[in-house]
């Protein structure tokens, strides 16, 4: 009995994870080549409301997360375009797309179904079970027996290890993120690899999106992520930016919010919001006992002038 | 000269379209729409006092914005720091309800400062003694403000005869004088132009003004020149976070009368944006926080009677930001 309550939870961790992890990965391709972008909402938004709408008008889950993917690149690509063409304050224009994806999103949303009374749902994805390893005894069904996305956000996170710390790819981004000048002068094209860690950016965090309404709701609503953008980047500090913390900190965040509703669902007299602020409490905590050790990159969230010294 | 005229110009051309497009793709006559959403914010005396109401706290966060941003400390957290100056405020009610009117507004304002303003100077020291990003902890402080207000008022600051989570009705004594009767203007106004007059003097006018600006500015020349910034960045956060506290006061002390959940539908992200289109200038500011607020006031009034939803004030506000950011690459200004 024990054991099966655990295991449940576990699953839910994981579901609860997987759309953070995802935003996350992204967010931190981004952050490595230099563009720091607030507006992960605004991607994970647009991916939700994309994917949604093409599901529920084609009903193909390959359209569906396709248009999932296009509507966060979209929105990373916005973001992009004024950090790095009009060098912006990355920070405010991260602030405006969250207001503008808030806004057409739910607006294209209630311009569509405003009407009806029946909240409009789409078949969520079925969870695939893996043969062998979902029969690990605890973890195995956690971990083994989930939807197709979180098996991608495990593949991934494998890529990710290998590209950022294995390839000359991985060198090159890091390079752009903490010497763009050095980068430039090696012959890179500083611009373009941020072009694609923004695009990257918007696919992942697309994914994300896409998650929240293909498998785990199945509906769309105002501001469906509620701040799930803002906890990408909380996991994004806390995995310090290394793939497989970032995946870390996304369970451990997860698990405070399947934590949290079991808890509910047993009449606790504890507020659900204690178990919801300690991420952010932790993100602080983590913050300070990490100073000074400059583990941001360098040239994170400033625009690269090649003809400015 | 002349490509900053054509760039506004062409600004207020493409939100006009985009609102006329977004007016006719719900299906709405665009005529009437307007013609409500002008209503909505010119109508009456109570439409018009509806638009102040709205801008008080937009007016009060985005000074603290200001400052801040003038200083170059990103203070996203205009939000948290408005819900702790909401918190101190009910806490001073709750516990000290005999206290005489004019001692409790006193007390309140000072309380509410110093809560908004200690809130901001967490991340403000941080960034100030290690070098920490103040945009990442301003906005994790956000989120553990808006849970404390969700745990207070189920727990301590909650209402025992009530089944909801909110505190009781503040003594009288807490509340701000009401302008206008029957609409709900209330004398956050005025402290808010009071303080917008304050912020002017003293960041135009006084020396602690002319360094915070400097070290905006520069910092590193301004470390070189022996002015220390460290100390200008924490007294900009303590301010720039006691402004948005006095928002949070104002809010329970004018309207709700009594602290409950969500008393802020984004007044402090949406203080950045006014603080932004109000050029960091307290003047500015005023005037910019009433477009703001007129904005919301009128889509909410086109929603009720021609069916647009309110959410197109946020697609505005988000085009309108976009654009202001891409106009001097897009248009070759070379204005300073």
């Amino acid at each position: 009995m024990e054991l099966v309550v655990l295991s449940s939870f576990l699953a839910a961790t994981v579901r609860m994870a997987a759309p953070i992890a995802l935003a996350a990965l992204g967010e931190t391709i981004s952050e490595k080549a230099g563009v720091s972008n607030i507006g992960v909402e605004a991607i994970m938004l647009s991916g939700a409301y994309f994917s949604f709408w093409a599901m529920f008008q084609s009903g193909n889950v390959y359209v569906a997360v396709f248009a999932g993917i296009l509507g966060g690149a979209g929105a990373s690509l916005i973001h992009a375009f004024l950090s790095l063409r009009c060098k912006a304050d990355q920070t405010i224009a991260g602030l405006a797309l969250n207001f503008l994806f808030l806004g057409l999103t739910s607006f294209l949303f209630l311009m569509q179904f405003g009407k009806t009374t029946t909240l409009p749902s789409i078949t969520v994805l079925k969870p695939v079970a893996l043969p062998l390893l979902s029969n690990i005894p605890i973890i195995g069904e956690a971990l083994f027996a989930q939807d197709p996305f979180v098996y991608v956000l495990y593949l991934m996170v494998i890529l990710l290890m290998v590209f950022f710390y294995k390839t000359e790819w991985g060198v090159i981004l890091h390079a752009v993120g903490e010497a763009p000048r050095a980068a430039d002068t090696a012959g890179i094209k500083v611009h373009a690899v941020r072009y694609l860690a923004c695009t990257a950016n918007g696919v992942l965090g697309g994914l994300g999106g896409a998650y929240l309404t293909l498998v785990k709701l199945g509906f769309f609503q105002e501001n469906l992520t509620g701040g799930k953008g803002y906890i990408a980047l909380v996991a994004v500090i806390l995995g310090r930016r290394n793939p497989l913390g970032v995946l870390i900190a996304a369970l451990v965040i997860g698990s405070a919010e399947a934590l949290q509703i079991r808890l509910q669902t047993l009449g606790s007299t504890i507020p659900s919001q204690a178990f919801s602020m300690l991420p952010y409490v932790v993100t602080v905590l983590v913050l300070m006992l990490s100073m000074g050790k400059g583990h941001d990159p360098a040239a994170l969230g400033l625009p690269y002038e090649r003809d400015k010294r | 000269m002349k490509r900053t005229i054509l760039s506004f110009a062409v600004m207020i051309i493409v939100i006009l379209l985009v609102s006329f497009l977004l007016i006719a793709m719900v299906g709405s006559d665009i005529p009437t729409s307007l013609a409500s959403f002008f209503r909505g914010i010119g109508g009456s005396t109570y439409a018009m006092a509806e638009v102040l109401v709205r801008a008080t706290p937009l007016m009060l966060a985005a000074l603290g914005v200001s400052v801040g941003f003038r200083t170059g400390f990103l203070n996203i957290g205009a939000e948290g720091q408005l819900y702790l100056g909401a918190i101190s405020i009910t806490w001073l009610g709750m516990t000290f309800p005999s206290l005489p009117a004019p001692l409790m507004l006193v007390l309140s304002l000072v309380l509410g400062f110093l809560s908004g303003g200690l809130w901001a100077l967490i991340p403000g020291l941080l960034k100030a003694k290690f070098g920490l990003s103040e945009v990442i902890n301003t906005i994790m402080l956000n989120y553990i403000a808006i849970n404390l207000v969700g745990i207070l008022v189920r727990t301590s600051l909650k209402d025992p005869t009530y089944p909801y989570p909110m505190s009781p009705m503040l003594p009288a004594s807490t509340n701000f004088l009401h302008l206008l009767s029957p609409t709900r203007l209330h004398a956050g106004l005025l402290l808010a132009l009071v303080c917008a007059a304050l912020v002017y003097l003293l960041m135009f006018r006084t020396t602690l003004g002319f360094c915070m600006r400097a070290v905006g500015l520069n910092a590193r020349a301004c470390q070189c020149s022996g002015i220390a910034v460290s100390k200008y960045v924490i007294i900009s956060s303590l301010i720039s976070g006691g402004l948005s506290g006095l928002a949070g006061v104002s809010e329970i002390a004018g309207l709700h009368h009594r602290l409950i959940e969500g008393i802020s539908p984004s007044y402090g992200y949406l203080a950045i944006i006014v603080s932004l289109l109000g050029r960091n200038n307290p003047v500015g500011i005023v005037f910019a926080s009433l477009g703001i607020a007129a904005l919301q006031v009128g889509s909410m009034s086109m929603q009720r009677s021609s069916g647009v939803p309110t959410s197109i004030a946020s697609i505005i506000m988000g085009l309108v930001v976009i654009m202001i950011l891409s106009r001097k690459s897009l248009f070759r200004c070379k204005e300073a």
